[in-house]
């Protein structure tokens, strides 16, 4: 008896595997490309340019995507130890030497500058400051008149890239000699917080932060003229060996999309797509000040960027991939 | 179009939801998208793919029912709304931990080490009296000195010496008064599962706006709230586990309570109430990659350059520094707690 029953369940289950097998297998008929895993990094632009990798690689090229929670040197350490993820995107590749490394052993290819504009990094103030004292806009300006600022410059916490620059530009401007304190932050959520506080209660506010980011959208900040770009000084700064430092401004940022060299033998297609993907500075400030007006989480700024921008994304598509996705070009 | 729209639908609410769309579109979901670019609106989905009706689900069925979001957002402007009132009142109490901190982070860094080695060896071996723990703790500090660690440890021990005093200080009359209340240790334990398990990051990023974040309070508040547990809990316990039959005995001399809390609880708790202090200072010390995330100098710091820049070696010497710090208040604080032991077993 028992042995019956427990016979045709067999039997169901078998078939139901069937069922799923051949179902499973009917969707799978129309992918053209693989499996795939593309990073996404822990702060908002990169958060929105992986879901609009992830939405136009499923829908258009009926990838497999796999997002992998991630940070700049962690990406790059895994892409030279391990050849994974496959796509990482929004690296900036200052704050990752080995990187560089990579790209020169041929293990990865930089496709594409993700951020066209670069990312901008500065010496900020907030705009409520800038317009009452208007002398701050200079670093001239800042060093003569440190009690307007606070007293305080905000250093990047110890690993940052820029905490390295901000340390050689410390000494060139004298900022400890001109009354100004530099506190250095433990932590980019500390710094972020300071911003935020100072806004909240309209005081003032001395210090380092980059763009495209949530915080600037939210908070309008105003950049301190640090006086013109010398590329040669600036890569003294940027050396912990070096100890010429001078005062030079950071330049824009190199911010890019790099995929593993097997991964671009294996789906030419979808690089040649991501190699066309980027955003500038004022769109992806325009999504991120859309993102925080609206309380918005990323995946929902990602499908605003998609029904905004559907004029600029529509070009990084081939011919196939925008027939798919024809409903939202139009 | 959601699950649940044809409730609303039937309570009749369809002219309030409607009321509740934004002109112009607001956020649009992802599935939403998937569905127009599909072309048609989402199949109605099987018992199996039934969501629970969440406020997000029920907000996707009607537009005027708030969504989870609006809650967190509620809790960040109540915060902001009353952060100047609880700043009034913070600020200055917690102002000694401030002075406190910088007053032992000057005097640690400013010592010369010739000073400062003998005199921290000289405290071990009053406390402890064991020669042995105290050529090994000289032979740790002069290898953290010789390896360029030293300022990192100095800083420290100089938060930890302040944070664990102070827990002691405040915890153990907490203790004291739980144990003599059943109330208020109700009332208590559920505080103090909660500071033992909130991750510090969530009360600590809201503090930043109640006090400036270059406050060595900040960090300070972080390591005494998730340290302070232990030697309150421990108090408690010992106090409550004095044998009530001693307790009876001091009644029948006679004894107030002051009496017998002083010269009879205390005394006999002892033991539970060290024990309580050496758990302190272990857990202060495993608050300081947290502290340092809030800008506390020291061995953290080194931790969080070696995590952030891979640098693999640094991570690791500078967290088997803070082991090592670890073993040796450890061993002195239990050869403190045994001789005090030993005086108890007359």
């Amino acid at each position: 008896m028992n042995g019956l029953i427990s016979g045709s369940l067999k039997a169901s289950a078998v078939a139901a595997a069937m069922a799923f097998a051949i179902g499973g297998g009917a969707s799978d008929a129309h992918a053209d490309c693989g499996e795939v895993s593309i990073t996404e990094m822990n702060w908002a632009s990169a958060s929105v340019v992986t879901n609009v990798a992830k939405f136009v690689m499923e829908q258009g090229y009926g990838c497999k995507v796999t997002v992998v929670p991630s940070d700049t040197v962690p990406a790059a350490t895994s892409l030279a130890e391990n050849g994974e993820p496959d796509i990482a995107t929004e690296m900036w590749i200052n704050s990752a030497p080995v990187y560089q490394k990579l790209e020169a052993e041929g293990k990865v290819k930089t496709i594409a500058n993700v951020l066209s504009d670069g990312g901008a990094e500065h010496w900020l103030i907030p705009k409520y400051l800038a317009d009452k004292h208007p002398e701050l806009k200079t670093i001239e300006g800042v060093l003569a008149n440190p009690e307007l600022v606070g007293g305080r410059f905000h250093n990047c916490p110890e690993g940052w890239g820029c905490r390295i620059v901000n340390d050689s530009l410390k000494q060139a401007f004298d900022l400890e000699g001109n009354g100004i304190e530099v506190f250095d932050h433990g932590s980019g959520e500390t710094l972020a917080g300071s911003i935020a506080a100072a806004y909240a209660d309209e005081k003032p506010w001395f210090g380092y932060y980059w763009a495209p980011t949530a915080l600037l959208g939210k908070y309008e900040m105003v950049p301190v003229d640090l006086g013109p770009y010398n590329d040669e000084i600036h890569q003294c700064n940027r050396n912990t060996e070096c100890n010429r430092v001078g005062k030079s401004p950071y330049p824009s940022a190199r911010v890019v999309t790099g995929v593993t060299t097997t991964f671009a033998d294996r789906e030419p297609e979808v690089v040649e797509m991501l190699s066309k993907l980027s955003f500038t500075n004022q769109q992806m400030g325009a999504v991120l000040a859309w993102k925080e007006d609206n309380n918005a989480s990323s995946e929902e700024a990602a499908v605003h960027f998609l029904t905004t921008y559907n004029d600029v994304w529509g070009d990084w598509l081939n011919a196939d991939a925008k027939s798919k996705l024809a409903r939202l070009l139009k | 179009m959601g699950t649940y729209e044809p409730i609303f639908s039937a309570l009749g609410l369809r002219s309030w939801c409607e009321s509740g769309e934004q002109s112009g579109g607001g956020p649009v979901s992802m599935a939403d998208l998937l569905a127009q670019n599909a072309g048609t609106d989402a199949p109605a989905p099987s018992i199996w793919e039934m969501p629970f009706p969440s406020m997000d689900e029920l907000h996707e069925a009607c537009a005027a029912f708030p969504q989870s979001r609006v809650l967190t957002k509620g809790l960040e402007d109540g915060f902001l709304g009353i952060k100047d009132g609880l700043s009034l009142v913070l600020d200055p109490i917690t102002q000694p931990l401030s002075w406190f901190l910088e007053g032992a982070l000057w005097l640690f860094e400013t010592t010369p080490w010739w000073i400062m080695i003998p005199a921290l060896l000289a405290v071990v071996l009053v406390v402890s009296r064991s020669r042995k723990l105290t050529v090994f703790v000289g032979l740790c500090l002069l290898t953290f000195a010789f390896i360029d660690y030293y300022s990192f440890a100095a800083q420290t021990l100089a938060v930890i010496f302040v944070c664990a005093i102070l827990c002691v200080v405040l915890g153990v009359p907490i203790g004291i008064a739980m144990a003599r209340s059943d109330r208020l240790q109700r009332a208590i334990i559920p505080i103090l599962d909660m500071l033992q398990t909130l991750p510090a990051f969530v009360y600590l990023i809201p503090l930043i706006f109640l006090f400036s974040v270059t406050e060595p309070k900040l960090y300070g508040i972080a390591i005494i709230l998730y340290a302070i547990v232990p030697v309150i809990r421990l108090t408690d316990l010992g106090i409550r586990l004095v044998d009530p039959d001693v307790i009876e005995a001091a009644d029948a001399f006679g004894m107030t309570d002051r009496q017998k809390l002083m010269k009879v609880q205390i005394p006999l708790a002892l033991p539970n109430i060290m024990a309580g202090v050496n758990q302190t200072i272990m857990m202060s010390l495993s608050m300081v990659v947290i502290a340092s995330l809030v800008s506390a100098p020291g061995l953290g710091v080194l931790v969080l350059r070696g995590i952030r820049n891979l640098e693999l070696g640094v991570g690791l010497v500078s967290g088997l520094g803070i082991v090592v710090l670890a073993v040796i208040l450890d061993r002195t604080t239990k050869l403190a707690l045994a001789r005090i032991n030993a005086g108890q077993d007359r």
